[in-house]
């Protein structure tokens, strides 16, 4: 899905480069985090993959289409199949909840029964059904974070990029977004999340690409935050099982132990209704990719 | 983009930049009432023109000498001349005749005159009745020729004043329309910064270049349709109240009708449609990153 091929990229101002001969390969539907300090290239790296920049040397290659000789009319279509998630959630504050999400629908001029019927379906599945009226300021930052990544989802990308979401939440809050990605991940999209949050890596155990000064210094399957070994902690993530190496229990969490409970809700479809979304042999999962023609 | 949000868009955008629209506004209806008052002054002079085609004509004496072949050359000339589009022979007979249905009034005038003493001439129907000056300096001291009249040198001050005044009001409405692209170009800059969260999510949800430029180009459009009604307004209500009210009494000539100033008002519009949208496009080049 994600191709890097010696990659890299130097800014104008820049006096080293902020990615360095960085290749790497993700496949549909893998989910992958990615890490290292601030000003590693973790940011450069996604601006890359939506062609915010294009490389100064190398080769990216997002679900089959070399990216810099997309021509700038194509762009667009590249950022469709495209999602994208950032710290600062980035809602319009005069629009309401249900609004934002039609937004992103609108512009690319999906009809109206479309919107209609897609935007409260995304909400019932980021949990946010009954504060499809509300406005931004008036909810909390996971749920802006929420209403974010419906928006993203929204148009069922192939691939969902997420710059550090949880960066400006508590723990619970992040591991209730970190779950509704999960959702998004089980659901077929491939995800990329750049983070700093060492215990949601330590306790997702997937694969992660670690860049430092702009090179590739680990890409490790089911790895932690950082290079030492970190015991598994998997299970004190509620959606997490079915993904994760099967482990005994933690002797001790790094999240608080109230988390699990809050961080079910975002991925249940309704209270009462039993099975996970996403866990292969529950029910048809309602983040399966719709049938809703090409987004491509 | 559907209608529906797009015209969402336009309207928030109307309201963050209320101010700024309405001067755009004004200075466009100045800008383009001044285009029109241009327009329906050439359409006076075309006026005069068209009333006096049948009466004014550029007239070539013959000489009494002139031979049959001097003649014919002559003819010839001006048969194959572009400029002049007729040429019309009145005998010394003719020439008397309408000299003396022309001043049928001064009884005295014609009595001291026989048709013998007025020269037979060449009547001449230009192409173009304003540019009689070089035809009078081409065919003036021929043989056989005893003079070139142009008998609408006669009226060239009131063309000259005509012209004056359409060149007056062109000036203005240029002067007007460099500061229109002016304040266009920063209602787009203002606009462009107003908008940029909304404009960041569509690019990110991957609008094309088109809609996201779309409300921009429909706010200035907008503001070009409305300036363009009022100065239409404006035309229309010059032609009632000072045209048909008051220069109508006033003038020997006849005065430009309603198609005028409709053909005027719809030129207005176009351009005020047109050259707003064009202005926003192109100052979306420079504020707005697709």
């Amino acid at each position: 899905m994600i191709v890097l091929d010696a990659v890299s990229k130097w800014y104008p101002s820049g006096i080293r480069p902020a990615l360095s001969d960085v290749s790497v390969e993700i496949a549909a539907g893998e989910f992958v985090f990615l890490v290292g300090p601030s000003g590693s290239g973790k940011s450069t790296l996604l601006r890359l993959l939506l062609r915010e920049e294009r490389a100064s040397a190398g080769q990216v290659v997002v679900a089959g289409r070399d990216v810099a000789r997309i021509p700038d009319r194509r762009v667009p279509r590249l950022r469709r199949i495209v999602g994208c998630v950032f710290q600062d959630y980035r809602l319009l504050p005069n629009r309401t909840v249900a609004a934002n999400v039609a937004f992103a629908l609108d512009v690319i001029g999906r009809p109206r029964h479309v919107v209609r019927s897609i935007v409260p379906e995304t909400l019932e599945l980021v949990g946010l059904g009954e504060k499809a009226q509300s406005y931004p300021d008036e909810l909390s930052g996971g749920e802006q974070q929420r209403v974010a990544i419906a928006r993203a989802f929204v148009g069922r990308p192939r691939v969902l990029l997420a710059d550090e979401p949880t960066g400006n939440l508590d723990p619970a809050t992040s591991l209730e977004i970190m779950d509704l990605l999960d959702a998004v991940h089980q659901a077929g999209t491939t995800v990329v999340m750049a983070t700093h949050n060492a215990a949601l890596v330590d306790a997702m155990r997937r694969r992660v690409l670690e860049l430092s000064d702009g090179v590739l210094v680990r890409d490790e399957a089911g790895g932690g935050y950082d290079t030492a070994p970190v015991p598994p902690l998997a299970t004190a993530l509620p959606t997490a099982p079915a993904t994760s190496p099967p482990t005994s229990p933690p002797s001790s969490a790094p999240v608080p132990a109230s988390a699990p409970s809050s961080a079910r809700i975002p991925v249940q479809p309704g209270p009462g209704v039993p099975g996970t979304p996403g866990v292969p042999g529950a029910p048809p999962s309602p983040w399966a990719p719709a049938p809703r023609g090409p987004v491509g | 983009m559907r209608p529906g949000p797009l015209a969402a868009l336009w309207w928030t955008g109307l309201r963050r930049n209320l101010a700024m629209t309405a001067s755009v506004i004004v200075t466009i209806t100045i800008c383009l009432a001044m285009l029109g008052a241009g327009l329906l002054l050439r359409a006076q002079v075309h006026t005069i023109d068209r009333y006096l085609l049948g009466q004014l004509e550029v007239v070539v004496d013959l000489t009494d000498d002139i031979t049959a072949a001097q003649r014919t050359d002559l003819e010839d000339r001006l048969h194959s001349d572009p400029a002049i589009t007729a040429v019309r022979y009145e005998s010394k007979q003719q020439v008397f005749d309408r000299f003396r249905r022309d001043f049928r009034g001064s009884p005295d005038v014609v009595a001291g005159v026989g048709p013998e003493d007025l020269p037979a001439a060449l009547r001449l129907t230009l192409a173009d009745p304003r540019a009689s000056g070089d035809v009078v300096v081409s065919y003036t001291g021929l043989d056989g020729v005893e003079g070139v009249r142009d008998q609408r040198a006669l009226l060239q001050p009131l063309y000259r004043f005509l012209d004056a005044f359409t060149i007056g009001a062109f000036a203005l409405a240029a002067v007007q329309a460099l500061a229109s692209f002016a304040l266009i170009y920063t209602m787009i800059r203002i606009s462009a910064h107003g908008r940029r969260r909304e404009t960041a999510i569509m690019r990110l949800v991957g609008a094309s270049n088109g809609t996201i430029r779309a409300p921009f180009v429909l706010e200035s459009a907008v503001a070009g349709v409305v300036g363009g009604l009022c100065a239409a307004g404006l035309l229309v209500a010059a032609k009632i109240l000072l045209v048909d009210g008051q220069f109508t009494r006033q003038s020997t000539f006849p005065l430009f009708g309603w198609s005028a100033v409709w053909e005027s008002a719809a030129a207005v519009l176009a351009v005020g449609l047109l050259a707003s949208a064009a202005m926003a496009s192109l100052a979306l080049r420079r504020h707005l990153r697709v």
